[in-house]
């Protein structure tokens, strides 16, 4: 039946196909370059086949410079994020799915327009609360130890400015609305049925959120886990606002340190970093897409 | 002693009263179906016995004990859901033996009643599948492994056959039976299907708006029902109702009916003749009813006819008719087989004959 018009179709066919292709090319251009210039040694800012392949950007990246700190403080910071994002997001979602509570629409609302606030207007009152936090935590820290090297260590790990605790929350915090939305809409969708029939089968409550919830769920953690790793480890004001120190320093402050040095730019150094910094989020994805797609059915019918 | 007892229970959801003062008594081994229209509180009412509805006021005895405040786990009961509620992420194994594994049950002995279960139930070579793959009947069946695995004392079935197909409907309707049978729990129906608690039950308890219309055996409620609206909901297609009068034990319709009525009665007026369909015959003499519709189903044929009041009433003919739509007809009442029902809707039984009481106990 396509033979009648098989003609005029596969031609117009044929023009949207190459219109395409060259707009995904014109848009893939700066992904290529990133690519090229990361195993270029002679990297510029132009595209180009590099003639050589080399791996010394990645080599002066670990080596040199403190790339693998970089990494480990934004997966640390990150990671535990997502993971605290996820445990709340989990009893919150739950909650606000289930609840019949009046105040349940107000509060779901409330979540979305917290969203709708820019994050560089709260600088300012949030950084009020976070200094004023730290000070508390240091003064107990202070009453803790007389050790200025164990207070030292302590302080990098629990201060809110400066420290790893106050940037894995305040991550937690921005990340949690939306996952919280998503956790919220996909525990909708599970039936209550679920849980009754556990209660029946003798489950205690925790026995029902290990056995039956949490399984059921996993598509929905994985969206609001994604979500929240992504743009967790996108986010660049917050450890901009927050940290201080070198040893703190994350793989987008060291990137953008990198590119504001005074001396010529180096492109093979900041591509191979922007390479690295990519594959987090690449693997994340990977990860996350075995649950994202598993969908649950067949359980329940009516 | 019955071993499953409600007394007065009653349920609020805020300001509305679901279920208005329940007494129902269930003996051990019994089936007994909880039959009624939707809205009428059965679910509510079997979802209070399983503890997943508190109790507003009254009391729920299973063997004797009160278990008002008892856990759903602790009462010794199983539930079929309507939905099943499978749970999509096991296997049928897992699924079924899932409360087993939970009272922490040796593995072996699970393995063992899991897979007496699914021979039971015909599921054994599908025990590695997840629900997603099975078909309606094959989950249904899961989900009445799960329930006998844990041999409870009582098995609540909530609706479980309203998801099927008319043919699988009938069939599990028998395996169901068999089930009961060779198990022997008390098992407690709930549907709305009339149809089903006619062929199953042992007993059948009719609610209505929240209260119980009548209790026992599926013809008892056939033969002799309490109330209009029992009449009505027992029987396909429904009881015709004929308004009228009694006046010297005679029944005097609106629409010129005259039945000689074989008991006495005391004369009343806004009173309804209970007739079924199959107690009506086609009178090829009269002409006051319109055949407004000829249904043949081979075996039967229901022929609907209307009075020039818009009256209408159903009458069921063995095999074919020759009637036809536009015919008029006359009808006539079996009066043997007829009730009679107050403007309240509750049945008029007969004036008790003196001398027939005085020969009866000589």
């Amino acid at each position: 039946m396509t033979h009648t018009h098989s003609l005029p179709e596969s031609a117009s066919n044929r023009k949207a196909y190459m219109t395409l292709i060259m707009i995904s090319f014109f848009c893939l251009i700066p992904f290529f370059w990133v690519l090229l210039a990361a195993f270029d040694p002679n990297a510029t800012q132009f595209l180009a086949i590099p003639k050589d392949v080399t791996v010394a950007h990645f080599w002066n990246l670990f080596a040199n410079e403190s790339g693998l700190r970089w990494i480990v403080n934004s997966v640390l910071i990150v990671g535990l994020a997502t993971l605290l994002t996820l445990i709340f997001a989990g009893f919150g979602g739950y909650a606000l799915s289930r609840t019949k509570a009046w105040w349940k629409r107000p509060l779901l609302y409330a979540i979305i327009l917290v969203r709708i606030v820019p994050p560089p207007a709260l600088i300012v009152p949030v950084y009020k609360v976070m200094l004023a936090l730290n000070d508390m935590v240091n003064s107990v820290i202070i009453s803790i130890t007389d050790n200025v090297e164990h207070q030292l260590v302590l302080s990098r790990i629990f201060s809110f400015v400066d420290g790893y605790l106050g940037l894995i929350l305040i991550h937690t915090a921005m990340q949690l609305p939306l996952a919280i939305w998503i956790m919220k809409t996909f525990f909708d969708a599970i039936p209550k049925d679920y849980e009754e029939a556990a209660a029946l089968d003798g489950a205690s409550q925790i026995q029902t959120v290990r056995h039956v919830l949490i399984p059921l769920a996993l598509p929905g953690f994985a969206a609001a886990g994604l979500f929240a790793f992504i743009n967790a480890w996108g986010d660049f004001l917050m450890p901009l606002m927050f940290t201080s120190s070198p040893e703190l320093q994350t793989l987008p402050l060291g990137m953008f340190r990198a590119f504001l040095r005074v001396d010529a730019i180096d492109y093979g150094f900041l591509t191979a970093l922007a390479v690295i910094y990519t594959l987090p989020a690449v693997i994340a994805f990977s990860f996350a897409r075995k649950f994202l797609t598993q969908t649950f059915s067949g359980g329940v019918k009516g | 002693m019955s071993q499953i007892e409600l007394i007065n229970i009653k349920k609020q959801f805020e300001n509305t009263e679901i279920v208005k003062g329940v007494d129902i008594h269930i003996e051990k081994g019994e089936f007994a179906v909880i039959v009624g229209p939707s809205g009428c509180g059965k679910s509510t009412l079997l979802r209070m016995i399983a503890g997943l509805e508190d109790i507003s006021s009254g009391e729920l005895k299973i063997g004797g004990q009160v278990v008002n405040h008892v856990s759903p786990d602790k009462r010794g009961i199983a539930m079929v859901f309507q939905s099943y509620a499978l749970y999509p992420h096991m296997t049928v194994a897992e699924n079924i033996g899932f409360a087993l594994s939970l009272q922490k049950v040796d593995k072996q002995e699970i393995k063992q009643r899991v897979k007496e279960a699914a021979e039971m139930l015909e599921l054994t070579a599908l025990l590695k599948r997840k629900p997603a793959e099975l078909s309606g009947g094959q989950r249904q069946r899961v989900a009445i492994g799960r329930a006998i695995v844990k041999r409870p004392q009582l098995i609540l079935f909530d609706e479980p056959l309203s998801n099927l197909d008319a043919k699988l409907r009938v069939q599990m309707r028998a395996e169901l039976m068999r089930l009961h049978r060779e198990f022997g729990s008390t098992v407690i129906y709930v549907t709305h299907d009339q149809v089903e608690a006619m062929t199953m039950a042992q007993k059948i308890i009719v609610l209505n708006q929240g209260k119980v219309a009548q209790v026992g055996k599926p013809m008892a409620l056939y033969q002799q029902p309490d109330n209009q609206f029992v009449a009505q909901f027992i029987g396909i297609p429904k009881m015709n109702l004929l308004p009228g009068a009694i006046k010297d034990n005679r029944f005097l319709g609106e629409c010129n009916q005259d039945v000689s009525l074989t008991q006495t009665y005391h004369n009343a007026t806004l009173v309804n003749l209970g007739i079924r369909p199959e107690h009506v015959n086609i009178d090829h003499q009269g002409n006051e009813w319109n055949v407004i519709l000829v249904e043949r189903l081979g075996v039967e044929t229901f022929i609907h006819v209307e009075a020039n009041n818009a009256q209408q009433v159903v009458v069921r003919l063995e095999g074919n008719t020759d009637v036809a739509e536009g015919q008029r007809v006359g009808l006539i009442i079996n009066p043997d087989v007829c009730f009679l029902f107050d403007e309240n809707g509750e049945r008029i039984h007969p004036k008790l004959d003196v001398l027939n009481v005085v020969q009866n106990s000589a």
